[in-house]
């Protein structure tokens, strides 16, 4: 807009009722609080579902022998039947500048018993030092410690615990399909007790030091499964694969580098999907908020149709008028988003820091296998914030566009003369 | 028309007990043949022979059985193995495992899981046995094929039976009640596995097929051969021998 005195008139109509003025800015400041509100909340949501979906266990990165997904064999290690250099491959993998650590891991399927009961249970043969940086359950204990490499100790689900009716202490004994077609057996002491709060990891999963697993199920110490990492930051992932893919290409092992967006596509579609409603939200919100500073603006503009009307009989052109009335409207988005402002971001810092819990309202629930905890937590997004104020700008500007041209029609003559 | 209806009727009349006894005979057959290859009790060795894709190994075992509700299977061979035992009763099975000594049951959610690595699961050494109690049997071919004269039989689960199969096949020769092979189709009709009898032999004084072949159909290249070396009939053996303190206790 050229510079002269509409911005002025504008600015300076806003006082002239305050008490209007406020009420609407208030109405656009507790819009703008809402959008950032609610869009931080889902966001906070989704990355609650993604770091828990993909840090009890997954971890956000798993690097596997081309054919191990999806039947999981035990016989389809990294490298094939020869093996890797594990050490070195972790080297490799955790040498990525996204990737906080990597851990080699082993799987097995089986039988766990104790006296007359007996589960089927999943056993994941972990190197506990390493594992502890990858994924969340060896600090979900609630009872006993990780087991202690070099010795046959195992750590169980709560709910396949209770199953056995075992404890820290007690044995169990593992009777697992080898690699060499025998029945690994061996006794185990359970040294400590895992709740995830996701059923299917409480109930059938066990872990133990990798090599003991190795040991039963007849593969060499440089057989691994899996190789599971975690990102600084879960949105890294997909990249961090990339360039490890690359890295590890020369190597010639024929192997998969897969990130949780791949691993867990319904994960990422639900993300994608939360976003699109952002979208929705800040519709909504000033959709609605478009009309309430329509009706005050038209009421603005009603009152003054005489002062119009002078002004256009000196000569004012109608453009002009228009420009002060959307002078001020946009005088009135800039108040309410500095009042947005002031009133969203303590909000804003006080739930990112301390989410309020709500497990009074309900409790733990899982949710695309990821175990949400019940708390308002939100995330902040820059580009959201931004987002919104120009959405509220232009909704002031929306809502006085109708007035303005009204303002700009006012018949001079017959309005002066009282008509 | 009236005329016809009658005829009909007639038809329908006489064929009804011609029906019920094709199915009674049937079922004798198989009933028969169960007989020969089981005995009242029987004690034998068999070695068996696993081959998948990944490994190949030679299981030396010996079998105790009783009646069709009982039987105990002790590995022999090899070393690592060896004392590892199965013992069914009824319709349970337990493992023992020597290293840790300690049995353990296979829960249901395993039954279908394969037994010590082979093509055969556990589910098979507990409803082998129940084929006439599971299954509507009926013959569904009966005359010369390849040379001799054999049944065929088409045994369908009864809509009560809890079983894993959609209908097997089974034929058998009609000269000496020798079954020569069975196929095992899923729900949808699919051939899952065939199991081939051979080397027909006296053992016990019976003639047996000493040698059974389980062939999965969606790995060619797999299968389980099962050989028996000794096998003897009708010996003195009761209940108390098939129980949990006799399958720990190793009897050699």
């Amino acid at each position: 807009m050229a510079p002269g005195p509409w911005w002025r008139i504008g600015w300076r109509n806003l006082g002239r009722n305050r008490r209007r003025t406020l009420i609407t800015a208030a109405g656009l400041a507790f819009g703008y609080l809402a959008v950032v509100l609610l869009v931080g909340w889902m966001e906070g949501l989704t990355a609650e579902m993604i770091e828990s979906g993909t840090s009890t266990l997954s971890g956000q990165l798993q690097v596997h022998d081309l054919d191990y997904r999806p039947e999981r064999k035990i016989y389809d290690t990294i490298g094939g039947r020869d093996g890797a250099d594990v050490d070195r491959l972790l080297g490799e993998v955790a040498a990525d500048p996204a990737i906080e650590a990597a851990a080699a891991r082993v799987f097995g399927g089986g039988l766990v018993s104790s006296g007359e009961a007996t589960t089927a249970g999943v056993l994941v043969g972990i190197d506990p030092a390493r594992e502890r940086r990858v994924s969340n359950l060896l600090r979900a204990l609630t009872a006993g410690q990780p087991p202690e490499p070099g010795t046959n100790e195992i750590l169980i689900g709560s709910e396949m615990a209770r199953q056995l009716d075992v404890d820290i202490g007690d044995e169990i004994i593992l009777v697992v399909p080898a690699a060499d077609g025998s029945m690994g057996n061996d006794l185990y002491t359970v040294s400590g007790i895992f709740r995830s709060g996701l059923a299917e990891l409480d109930a059938s999963y066990a872990m133990m030091p990798i090599e003991s697993l190795q040991t039963l199920v007849v593969l060499d110490p440089n057989r691994i499964h899996e190789i599971a990492a975690s990102t600084v930051d879960p949105w890294l992932a997909p990249e961090a694969a990339d360039r490890i893919r690359a890295r590890l290409e020369p190597l010639g092992l024929g192997i998969e580098v897969e990130p949780w967006t791949r691993l867990r596509p319904e994960m990422l579609d639900y993300a994608q999907l939360a976003q699109a409603w952002n979208w929705v939200i800040i519709v909504i919100v000033f959709g609605i908020a478009i009309f309430g500073v329509l009706n005050t603006m038209l009421m603005a503009t009603y009152e003054r149709r005489r002062e119009f009307a002078v002004m256009l009989a000196l000569g004012t052109s109608p453009l002009a008028v228009a420009r002060t009335v959307l002078a001020e409207a946009l005088s009135l988005g800039v108040l309410s988003l500095v009042a947005g402002a002031i009133i969203t971001f303590p909000v804003m810092i006080w739930f990112h820091n301390s989410p309020p819990d709500l497990s009074f309202l309900y409790g733990d629930y899982t949710f695309f296998g990821a175990l949400i905890r019940p708390r308002l937590r939100v995330e902040y997004s820059l580009e959201m914030w931004l987002l919104t104020g120009i959405a509220l700008l232009l909704t002031a500007i929306i809502a006085s566009l109708y007035p303005a041209i009204r303002s700009a029609r006012v018949p001079p003559a017959d309005t002066l003369s009282g008509l | 028309m009236k005329h016809q209806r009658l005829l009909v009727l007639a038809a329908l009349l006489l064929a009804l007990p011609g029906r019920a006894g094709a199915q009674e005979s049937a079922r004798d057959i198989i009933d028969r043949v169960d007989r020969i290859l089981r005995g009242e009790s029987s004690h034998g060795i068999a070695t068996m022979e696993v081959v998948t894709e990944n490994w190949e190994r030679n299981v030396t075992m010996e079998i105790w059985s009783l009646g069709t509700d009982y039987s105990l299977i002790r590995v022999r061979a090899p070393k690592k193995e060896e004392g590892t035992a199965t013992l069914k009763a009824e319709d349970d099975i337990w493992n023992y495992l020597p290293r840790v000594d300690r049995t353990i049951k296979i829960p249901a959610s395993m039954m279908m899981g394969s037994w010590m690595g082979s093509h055969f699961t556990n589910d098979d050494l507990v409803k082998e046995s129940r084929l006439i109690d599971d299954y509507d049997i009926e013959i569904s071919f009966e005359g010369p094929r390849d040379g001799p004269e054999v049944w065929e039989f088409l045994l369908t689960p009864k809509a009560e039976a809890a079983v894993v199969w959609g209908r097997i096949e089974y034929q058998v020769r009609k000269d000496d009640l020798m079954p020569t092979w069975a196929r095992y189709y899923d729900e949808d009709g699919n051939l899952k596995r065939t199991l081939d009898f051979g080397d027909y032999r006296s053992m016990g004084g019976r003639l047996v097929p000493a040698v059974m072949d389980m062939r999965p159909e969606d790995k060619p290249s797999e299968r389980t051969t099962v050989r028996y070396s000794e096998l003897e009939f009708n010996i003195d053996i009761d209940q108390s021998f098939f129980s949990l303190r006799n399958l720990r206790s190793g009897v050699r």
